[in-house]
């Protein structure tokens, strides 16, 4: 049992990874933008729908274009749509992403059919592994090493480098970042660009693991909205560790509980918000006050 | 003494014999003058709806049934009784978006007949609107028991096999792969169906259920689950995962390395959640109710999918097939009754029949379920054709009486319904 419980709560450490990256997507755009970006699940499915056709095409080295073009895709998309909403009614956000989330979701369906596509790990990502008690898929491995690499790689280039500091800044107060003399048009679009290019990412590892169709990024989407509420709104730290307990309480919860699976993650986010209504780590942001 | 008054003339309507014929000269004119009034009328389409999913999870299986069924008004050169028909295809999200788009069809467009509900649970929410609005409506891809047991009405026939009448003819399968089962079904309607009736048949023959657990629709890894069932270690599992589910679950399945380890078996599976699924991990023994490269398919349905192959350029699916017989059998139901008018179509639904084999499907007249046999199908040991995944085992049940017997009787049935 104890070996089960092992093995239960690293495949609950390797979805919450999962959805660690597709809320820090939502969570940044959110932050500087404004925008509850509700396509973002479609990103997620553009991103899988691009790694699939790169790797049938020009084999799986091409893949690490999937999450660069979903990420052009997304700053197109800031650049004719997204920009002409900043500064209006927050509803009119909603109705567009949600829009675009349509959209995205047509277009696909058109372009391949809206049936689901097989789409199969590597070669030489097949296999177990079986580390005493605990059971892994070396595919899952691969995910759980990405995607901590990349949400890393993501906090030092949030930390370390002048665009990740007009970011942060941007985010507490975009005009006043914009009196200092900084391009923030150029600076939005790397932003959703930015936040795309994750749920690209996100798309690639998910598309061998789950049903790969149109409309698959739907149900990440309520993960991850409740995973930057359990964090606290823009908190880098907080979207991390309430991914990974999301992933946990599920996969426990499936455990001992199944019937109480799809709560599970909702209950958690009544406690901490009893407790702690901003968030585990959430601050007061003066915009959204 | 009391007096009984004569109606006030104020509530009757003051026409006289002047106003009527002024009234008929008027409408008399009106007609010469615009002639387009009364024959557009005479000519509107006849109007028939589809409420199929069209965007989400379960729109693959959704656009499926929806061709079958725009096929079967193709095939009739998208006319009836000598007048053109159109088919409107709604979409459906929910149980309740699928009952307000149904009452849409027929209130507002006043559709003669409505085919629809992509899953159990949105057939239940449309057959009450159906019976409250008095138009035929055919459930073709919802196997929950209900719909043509305690849940049924006079406008509510249903084409596919019921939970329980696979449960019958699939059960004797699973039985004969172990006695130990695990049961994994989706959290709702037809998977709370699957895991009863499942259950029953195992109280029934000995068989010993060693865990069971309930899947929310909106589950995207299953990894947790198949934990689960490889720890409890039983000898077959029995599956009621649906759509994209079943697709995500089989791919995962595979990848924890327990293809072909325990057997995996579920009821009344579609050809797309296989096809997603691809070569490499599908695996699995199911119940099915059409299959295009099935020997015993009609000459009727051999046609369909020569059509289906002619107009969509890839084999029919088994979902395409259940649009299109649903579908088929309102138009004959239509055609036959000369008339639009739903107790009229209602009648006809449930005199009609299309022969099959040694059988005819048929609705019964008290339920409204439609009498057919099921496949019992294996995923080929060797996938070579991207749509050819399944070997036809058998056709079950084996003899005409043994079709009907599987479906019970009167006396069995919950069904208690109505008149017109």
């Amino acid at each position: 049992m104890a070996g089960l419980i092992l093995s239960q709560v690293v495949i609950g450490l390797v979805n919450g990874m999962l959805y660690v990256l597709i809320a820090v997507g939502l969570s940044i755009i959110f932050g500087m933008l404004g925008i509850v970006n509700f396509a973002h699940g479609a990103f997620i499915a553009v991103g899988a729908y691009l790694a699939v056709t790169l790797v049938q095409n020009f084999g799986w080295p091409a893949v690490v274009l999937a999450p660069v073009l979903t990420g052009l895709i997304g700053v197109i998309v800031e650049m004719t749509l997204i920009r002409h909403l900043y500064g209006k009614e927050p509803l009119l956000g909603l109705i567009l992403t949600f829009a675009l989330a349509l959209f995205f979701e047509a277009a696909l369906k058109f372009t391949f059919g809206g049936d689901a596509r097989p789409f199969d790990p590597p070669g030489f990502l097949s296999g177990l592994i079986v580390w005493g008690p605990i059971l892994l898929t070396t595919y899952r491995l691969a995910v759980l090493l990405v995607t901590a690499t990349v949400l890393v790689a993501f906090w030092a280039f949030l930390r370390f480098t002048r665009f990740g500091r007009i970011i942060r800044a941007g985010s507490r107060d975009a005009e006043m970042v914009g009196l200092l003399g900084i391009n923030l048009p150029i600076v939005f679009s790397g932003v959703f660009g930015i936040g795309c290019l994750l749920a690209g990412i996100a798309g690639l590892l998910v598309g061998p693991l789950w049903s790969l169709q149109p409309s698959m990024g739907n149900d990440a989407i309520m993960p991850a909205f409740v995973i930057v509420t359990i964090g606290g709104l823009g908190s880098y730290l907080g979207a991390a560790v309430a991914g990974l307990m999301v992933g946990l309480v599920g996969a426990l919860t499936i455990q001992f509980a199944p019937g109480w699976s799809a709560a599970s993650m909702y209950v958690l986010m009544m406690v901490v918000l009893l407790v702690r209504p901003r968030g585990l780590f959430g601050e007061s942001w003066e915009r959204f006050e | 003494m009391s007096q009984i008054k004569k109606p006030s003339s104020s509530l009757l309507l003051p026409i006289g014999r002047r106003g009527l014929l002024k009234g008929g000269a008027a409408t008399a004119v009106s007609s010469l003058a615009m002639p387009w009034v009364s024959r557009a009328n005479a000519d509107a389409p006849i109007q028939i709806g589809m409420v199929w999913a069209k965007n989400g999870p379960l729109s693959g299986q959704g656009q499926y049934l929806a061709q079958g069924g725009l096929l079967a008004l193709q095939q009739r050169k998208n006319m009836l009784m000598g007048k053109p028909a159109e088919i409107i295809w709604l979409d459906e999200s929910s149980p309740q978006n699928s009952a307000q788009n149904a009452a849409k069809l027929m209130g507002e467009d006043k559709v003669v007949g409505v085919v629809g509900g992509v899953i159990s649970a949105f057939a239940l929410a449309i057959a009450p609107v159906a019976e409250k609005m008095k138009v035929p409506f055919i459930a073709a891809n919802g196997a929950a028991d209900e719909l043509t047991g305690v849940d049924c009405n006079k406008y509510t026939f249903r084409s596919q096999p019921p939970v329980h009448v696979h449960r019958e003819m699939f059960g004797p399968y699973c039985k004969a792969l172990g006695k130990k089962w695990y049961l994994i079904t989706a959290a709702y309607a037809y998977g709370q169906d699957i895991k009863k009736e499942f259950t029953d048949y195992a109280k029934e023959n000995g068989i010993e259920i060693v865990g069971a657990d309930e899947v929310p629709l909106s589950a995207t890894d299953y990894s947790s689950y198949i934990l689960k069932i490889r720890a409890a270690k039983p000898d077959v599992v029995i599956g009621g995962v649906v759509g994209g589910g079943l697709t995500a679950f089989l791919k995962q399945w595979e990848q924890l390395g327990m293809r072909g380890k325990i057997p995996f078996t579920e009821i009344s599976i579609g050809c797309t959640d296989i096809w997603g699924v691809g070569p490499k991990a599908a695996d699995g023994l199911f119940t099915m109710t059409w299959y295009y490269t099935n020997k015993k398919n009609s000459p009727a349905e051999q046609q369909m999918a020569a059509d289906y192959l002619a107009t969509y350029k890839r084999p029919a699916a088994d979902k395409a097939w259940m649009g299109w017989i649903a579908m088929k059998s309102l138009l004959d139901s239509i055609e036959a009754a000369k008339s639009t008018k739903p107790a009229a179509i209602v009648e006809a639904l449930e005199h009609w029949s299309m022969p099959r084999g040694d059988i005819n499907l048929h609705y019964r007249t008290f339920d409204h379920q439609m009498i057919n046999r099921a496949l019992v199908v294996k995923v080929k040991p060797k996938i070579t054709d991207q749509w050819d995944y399944f070997d036809v085992l058998a056709e079950l049940p084996k003899s005409p009486a043994e079709v009907e017997a599987v479906y019970g009787t009167q006396a069995q049935s919950a069904c208690k319904m109505g008149p017109v």
